[in-house]
C-alpha cells in the first residue's frame, strides 16, 4: 500500500492528511492484483487489492478491456478461497468489472454454486450478480432457484430475489412474469423489507392489466400492511386507480378516499405525508376532501426536521395554485418559515404566501420580502420575482408598492437571469396594466444609465422606442436615450439610434430635436451605427409617405430570422438586387419522416436532407428540379409528412403536400421494408372524384425502390388559381414487385404487378395558411386596424374541457399561436387565444379568439379576425363555420 | 428514481460517487453543484441534520458526517421524504462501519468496507427494513439489495 513519508514526531498531527491511498497507480494496483493468482491466498491482502481497485473505479479511473479482462480471471480464482469477508468483495467487484457476455460463462457455476450454498450471504449476493450480468438462456436455467429464493425465510435472500426481479423484468418480462404466485406469497411476508420489495415487483408485474391493479389495492388496502415504505407504494398505487376510475364515477364518494383519509393517521410520518399529498392531488378535490390533508401539512410545517418542512411547504404550495383559499389556515406558519435557514423553505413559504394573500396583506408581505431577498441566491430571487409578477397582475390596484419593489431590487446586485427575470416582469406589468405605464418606463430608464447586461439594454431601448413615443411626456425619455449613444459600447448605442428613430416619426414636435441627435451619430466609430444614423435621417426626412415610413420602423419582420440568413448566404451578388420576398416564411416544418439506410446514398432524385433548418430550401429545390413542376412558380408552403400506412407495414408510406399559386403537389416518401423485394416503376394512383376542384396534370414514378432505401414518386394536380380548394384523395400504390435473393442481393429478372392500398389524404383549409408568428401581437393588430375586421359568434357544441376546444380550432386554422396563448390552464373556465398567419396571396392574418365554457360542458367561441383583405377575413369566418 | 449518491470530504473532493442514468457528460455538473451546495450550506451543520434543496424536477437531501459530507440526488417517486429514507440508511451504514463519526482518513481506511456496505446496505439490530439499490423501487445504482444481519466481513 502507498504510504506516505511521515516523520515520527508529528505524525499525529498528519493524521488527518494521512490517506492510505496516497500515490495510487493504476498501474501498480494491477501489478498487485497478481496476488489473486498465488496459489496460497492471503484474504486480507486480497480485500486490501480489491478495495483499491474499487478506489480507482471510484475516482473515475477507467480499465483497457484487455487489463478489466485480466483483473476478472484473476478474481475468479478467489472463489477458490472461503474466506467469507473476501467472498463479499469478490461479489462487488464483479458486478463492477462488468464483464461481457464471453466471459460471464467462467463465473455462472461458482454463482450458482453459491445461490445453493447454505449461507444466507451467499445466496442474496449470488443471486444479485448473476441477475446482473446475465442473459436470457442462463436465467431459465436457474429459474427455479430464483423462485425459491423469492419466498426464502432469510428476508435478505428473498429481497435480493425479489430486487433482482423488479431490474430482470426490464429485459426478461416473460421470465418474471411467471413468478408472480410468489411474489403474492412474499407480500404477505412478516418481514417488512421484503413486503415492500414484493408489493413494488407485483404492482410491476401487473401495471398494464387495470383490472388485477385494482384487486391488488383493494385487497391491500382492506388488510395491514407493515412496511411504511410498503404503505406508501400502497397510497400512490390507490391514486393512480382513482384518477382512472374518475371519468367513471359521477356521482357519490370518492373510491378509496377513507383508506388515503386514514393514512392521514398512520405513525409514520412518510405515511401521512404520502397521503396527504394523494390527496391533494386528487382531480377534482373538493375543500371538505382538502380539510384534513391541510390541517397534517400544517403540523409539518412547525417540525424540527428541515426535510418534513420542505415537503409540506412544497405541497401547500402547489395546492396554492389551484386552492389559494384552502391553504389561508397556513399563513401564520408560512409567515414564520421566512425566516427558515433553509432558504429553499424561505422561498417556498414566500411564493405560497403571494398566492394565498389578500389585497390587504400586500404590503406587510412586501415589506417581510425586502429583508429576505438580501440574504437569498439568484436562483431563489427568480422565483420569487414570478410570484411577485402574478400577485401584482392578480391586483392591479397594487402596481405602485410592486414596481417599486422591483425597481429597487433592479439597482441592487445581481446576475443576468435574475435582471433579466425583473426586467420582463416591469415589461409585462408596462403591458398589462396601463396605470403603470410611465412610471415603469421610468425605472427602466434609469436601470439602463446603470446597465451591465447590453441585451438587456438593446431590448428596454426598443421596449422604449414602441412604448415611450404613446406616452403623455415622450420628451423626457430622450435623455436617458441620448445618453446611451454617449456611454456605451457599439450594440447598444445602435439601439439608441433605433429608438431615437421611433420618437422622431412617432411625434412630430420631437422631430427636429431628433434630427439634431441623429445627426451627431453620423460621426460615430462604429459602422453600423452611423449606418442607422443615416438610414433613419434619410427615412424620417424624406417626403413618403407616413405611413411606409411606419410600416418600416415599427412593422415587425414576419419572416424567421434563421431563414432570412440562409437566403441572404445562398445569394449570389448580380445585376438582381436581393428580394426580401424571396425568403420562405414558413416557421418551421417537421423533418421528412424518413429512414435513411446508413451508408446508402439516397437513390433516384436524393432525397432532400432531414432537419428543420434546411427542410424548405431542400424541397423548394428538389421540386424546381423536376421539369413537370419547373413552372409552377413559387412554393407556398410544404405540409409536414402525413402518414398514409400504419406504423409496421410491409411498405411505408408518407405524403408532403406542396402547395402553389395554381398547383398543388403530393410527394409521397415511400420506404420498403421488405428485404427479399425489389420495387420498381412505383407510381401512386389517385382517385380525386372528391376533390372537384382538381385536375391532374402530371406524375412522376419512382424507377426502383430497394429495401430500406427511400425514394419518392410526385402526383400534380391543377386547382383555380389563389382559391383555397378544398378535398379528398384516395391512394393506391402501384409497383412491379422483384424477388431479391438475400444471400446475394440479386433481383430476379420478371416481376408481378401489384398494388397496396393506402390511406385517404385530404387538402384543407389550413395548407393554405402559414404558420408566421409576429412578436408583439397587441401592436400588429392594432397597426393592422379595424377595416377588414370580422367577428362572429360560434357554438362549438360539447367539449371535454376547454384545452381541446382551444387545439381544434388551432389546427381547424393551421396558424401559429402567439404569446403562449394555445396554452389554457387547467380548470379556467374562459381563454383567450391569439394566432397569427400569412394566407395564400401573401395576406397577413391575425385571429383572437375567444372561448367560455358553460355548466354541462359547451363551449361557445368569439372570433375576431383582421386581415390585409376583406374577402380572407370572410374566408377565416368560412373556414371555422364550415370545420 | 435516485440519481446520485456522493460523498466528498471537507475540500470537496469526491470519495465515493454512484449515478444511475445520468449522462456521463452531465455528471460534472451535477458534482460541481453538489458540492458547491455543500459549501454554501453545510458550515455550522450539526452532523446527520438534513438539509434539503430541489433543483428544477430533482431534489437533493444531504448532510455532514464527520469529515465527511454526503449527498443524494433523485427524482420522481424518490421525493425529499424517500431521500431522507435513503440517506438516513447511508449514513448508518456508514456509521457503523467506522465505529464512530468518520474523519476523512477514517473513511479511507474502511474505504472497502464501506463500499461493500454500501453495496449491501447493512441493517443491524432494531432496523427493520432498509432501503436498496438500483434503478427501481427505491433504489441506487450498482448497489442492491438488502437487509444484512451477518456480521461485517472485516470484524
Amino acid at each position: 500500500m502507498a504510504q506516505p513519508f511521515l516523520k515520527k514526531d508529528d505524525d499525529h498531527d498528519d493524521e488527518v492528511d494521512y490517506s492510505p491511498f496516497l500515490g495510487i497507480e493504476k498501474g501498480a494496483v494491477l501489478q498487485e492484483a497478481r496476488v489473486f493468482n498465488d496459489p496460497q491466498l492471503d484474504p486480507r491482502r486480497c480485500s486490501q487489492v480489491i478495495t483499491k481497485l474499487l478506489y480507482l473505479l471510484n475516482q473515475g479511473e477507467t480499465f483497457t478491456k484487455v487489463e478489466a479482462t485480466e483483473v476478472f480471471f484473476a478474481v475468479t480464482k478467489l472463489f477458490q478461497s472461503r474466506d467469507l469477508g473476501l467472498r463479499r468483495m469478490v461479489y462487488v467487484i464483479i458486478k463492477e468489472l462488468s464483464p461481457s457476455a464471453d466471459e460471464v460463462i467462467i463465473v455462472t457455476s461458482s454463482l450458482m454454486k453459491d445461490m445453493t450454498s447454505k449461507t444466507d450471504m451467499y445466496r442474496a449476493n449470488a443471486i444479485r450478480v448473476l441477475c446482473q450480468i446475465t442473459d436470457g438462456t442462463l436465467l431459465t436455467q436457474i429459474e427455479r432457484y430464483l423462485k425459491q429464493a423469492i419466498v426464502d425465510k432469510n428476508p435478505v435472500v428473498a429481497s435480493a430475489a425479489l430486487v433482482s426481479g423488479i431490474h430482470l423484468l426490464q429485459t426478461n418480462p416473460e421470465i418474471v412474469k411467471r413468478w408472480s404466485n410468489e411474489v403474492q406469497e412474499a407480500v404477505q411476508s412478516r418481514a417488512a423489507l421484503v413486503q415492500f420489495h414484493a408489493l413494488a415487483l407485483l404492482h410491476q408485474i401487473r401495471q398494464n392489466d387495470r383490472l388485477a391493479v385494482n384487486k391488488l389495492v383493494s385487497s391491500l388496502t382492506r388488510g395491514s400492511v407493515r412496511s411504511p415504505l410498503a404503505q406508501c407504494l400502497l397510497i400512490r398505487y390507490t391514486s393512480q386507480v382513482i384518477r382512472e376510475s374518475a371519468s367513471n364515477t359521477q356521482t357519490g364518494d370518492r373510491p378509496f378516499y377513507d383508506f388515503l383519509e386514514g393514512c392521514l393517521r398512520h405513525k409514520a410520518e412518510m405515511v401521512i405525508f404520502e397521503a396527504a399529498r394523494a390527496i391533494t392531488e386528487l382531480n377534482g378535490v373538493t375543500s371538505r376532501e382538502l380539510t384534513p390533508a391541510i390541517t397534517v401539512l400544517q403540523l409539518f410545517l412547525s417540525s424540527t426536521k428541515p426535510v418534513l418542512r420542505f415537503a409540506a411547504v412544497r405541497t401547500l404550495n402547489k395546492v396554492a395554485m389551484t386552492h389559494p383559499i384552502a391553504v389561508t389556515n397556513c399563513n401564520i406558519d408560512m409567515e414564520s418559515l421566512i425566516s427558515d435557514q433553509n432558504r429553499s423553505i424561505a422561498t417556498l413559504a414566500i411564493t405560497t404566501l403571494l398566492k394565498t394573500g389578500n389585497e390587504s396583506s400586500v404590503d406587510r408581505l412586501m415589506k417581510q420580502i425586502t429583508t429576505f431577498m438580501s440574504d437569498i441566491a439568484d436562483e431563489f430571487k427568480i422565483v420569487v420575482i414570478e410570484a411577485i409578477r402574478s400577485l401584482c397582475l392578480k391586483f392591479p390596484l397594487k402596481h405602485r408598492s410592486l414596481m417599486n419593489f422591483l425597481s429597487n431590487i433592479l439597482r441592487e446586485e445581481g446576475g443576468f437571469e435574475y435582471k433579466k427575470a425583473i426586467v420582463d416582469s416591469i415589461v409585462i406589468l408596462i403591458r398589462d396594466i396601463p396605470e403603470a405605464k410611465e412610471s415603469g418606463l421610468l425605472h427602466l430608464c434609469e436601470f439602463i444609465e446603470d446597465c451591465e447586461f447590453t441585451y438587456l439594454s438593446t431590448q428596454i431601448l426598443h421596449f422604449l422606442g414602441i412604448e415611450g413615443p404613446k406616452t403623455s411626456d415622450p420628451s423626457k425619455y430622450i435623455r436617458y436615450i441620448y445618453n446611451r449613444v454617449h456611454l456605451e459600447n457599439a450594440t447598444v448605442r445602435a439601439g439608441a439610434v433605433s429608438t431615437l428613430a421611433k420618437f422622431g416619426a412617432m411625434v412630430d414636435s420631437l422631430k427636429p430635436r431628433i434630427f439634431i441627435l441623429l445627426r451627431r451619430c453620423l460621426f460615430d466609430t462604429d459602422d453600423e451605427v452611423r449606418d442607422r444614423a443615416t438610414l433613419y435621417l434619410n427615412t424620417l426626412g424624406a417626403d413618403g409617405a407616413v405611413e411606409d415610413m411606419k410600416e418600416f420602423l415599427f412593422g415587425s419582420l414576419d419572416i424567421p430570422l434563421v431563414n432570412l440568413e440562409r437566403s441572404l448566404k445562398n445569394y449570389e451578388p448580380s445585376e438582381e438586387s436581393f428580394d426580401i420576398n424571396s425568403v420562405p416564411k414558413e416557421v418551421k416544418i417537421q423533418p421528412l419522416a424518413e429512414k435513411k439506410a446508413p451508408g446508402k446514398k439516397p437513390t433516384g432524385l436524393g432525397g432532400p436532407p432531414p432537419g428543420p433548418p434546411s427542410t424548405i430550401d431542400a424541397y423548394e429545390k428538389l421540386l424546381s428540379s423536376i421539369p413537370e413542376f419547373a413552372n409552377f412558380g413559387k412554393l407556398f408552403k410544404s405540409s409536414a409528412p402525413v402518414e398514409l400506412t400504419e406504423a409496421e407495414t410491409e411498405y411505408a408510406v408518407n405524403v408532403v403536400k406542396h402547395i402553389f399559386d395554381g398547383h398543388v403537389v403530393f410527394q409521397y416518401n415511400c420506404t420498403n421494408t421488405i428485404p427479399e423485394q425489389l420495387l420498381e416503376n412505383v407510381t401512386v394512383i389517385v382517385d380525386a372524384s372528391e376533390a372537384e376542384e382538381f385536375a391532374e396534370v402530371a406524375s412522376k414514378p419512382l424507377r426502383s425502390l430497394p429495401y430500406d432505401s427511400p425514394g419518392q414518386t410526385f402526383v400534380a394536380f391543377e386547382k383555380p388559381e389563389g382559391v383555397p380548394a378544398v378535398g379528398k384523395f384516395s391512394n393506391m400504390l402501384r409497383f412491379i414487385v422483384k424477388e431479391v435473393d438475400p444471400s446475394t442481393g440479386e433481383a430476379e429478372d420478371d416481376g408481378v404487378e401489384d398494388e397496396y392500398q393506402l390511406e385517404e389524404l385530404e387538402v384543407v383549409a389550413a395548407d393554405y395558411m402559414l404558420k408566421v408568428g409576429v412578436s408583439n401581437f397587441r401592436n400588429a393588430w392594432e397597426s393592422m386596424g379595424p377595416d377588414c375586421e370580422r367577428v362572429d359568434e360560434y357554438d362549438l357544441g360539447p367539449r371535454e374541457n376547454l384545452a381541446e376546444a382551444v387545439n381544434a380550432v388551432i389546427n381547424l386554422l393551421g396558424m401559429q399561436p402567439c404569446e403562449g396563448t394555445e396554452v389554457v390552464p387547467s380548470n379556467s373556465r374562459s381563454h383567450t387565444c391569439l394566432l397569427s398567419g400569412v394566407y395564400i396571396g401573401n395576406v397577413k392574418v391575425l385571429v383572437r379568439l375567444q372561448f367560455g365554457i358553460d355548466g354541462p360542458k359547451d363551449v361557445a367561441m368569439k372570433l375576431a379576425v383582421r386581415s390585409e383583405d376583406e374577402a380572407v377575413s370572410d374566408a377565416i369566418h368560412e373556414i371555422v363555420a364550415s370545420g | 428514481m435516485i440519481l446520485a449518491v456522493l460523498f466528498a470530504n471537507s475540500e470537496g473532493n469526491i470519495l465515493v460517487e454512484r449515478f444511475n442514468g445520468v449522462p456521463a457528460e452531465e455528471r460534472l455538473h451535477w458534482r460541481s453543484f453538489l458540492v458547491k451546495l455543500g459549501a454554501d450550506n453545510l458550515k455550522g451543520v450539526k452532523n446527520e441534520e438534513l438539509l434539503v434543496a430541489s433543483h428544477r424536477s430533482v431534489y437533493i437531501v444531504y448532510t455532514v458526517l464527520g469529515d465527511v459530507s454526503v449527498y443524494v440526488v433523485g427524482k420522481d417517486e424518490y421525493d425529499e421524504l424517500a431521500l431522507a429514507e435513503v440517506i438516513f440508511v447511508i449514513t448508518s451504514a456508514v456509521k457503523d462501519v467506522c465505529g464512530k463519526l468518520p474523519t476523512e482518513r477514517l473513511f479511507l481506511d474502511k474505504y472497502g468496507r464501506i463500499c461493500l456496505t454500501l453495496d449491501e446496505i447493512i441493517w443491524k439490530e432494531t432496523v427493520t427494513f432498509c432501503v436498496i439499490a438500483n434503478e427501481h423501487p427505491f433504489a441506487f445504482s450498482s448497489m442492491d439489495t438488502a437487509a444484512n444481519v451477518l456480521p461485517h466481513p472485516f470484524s
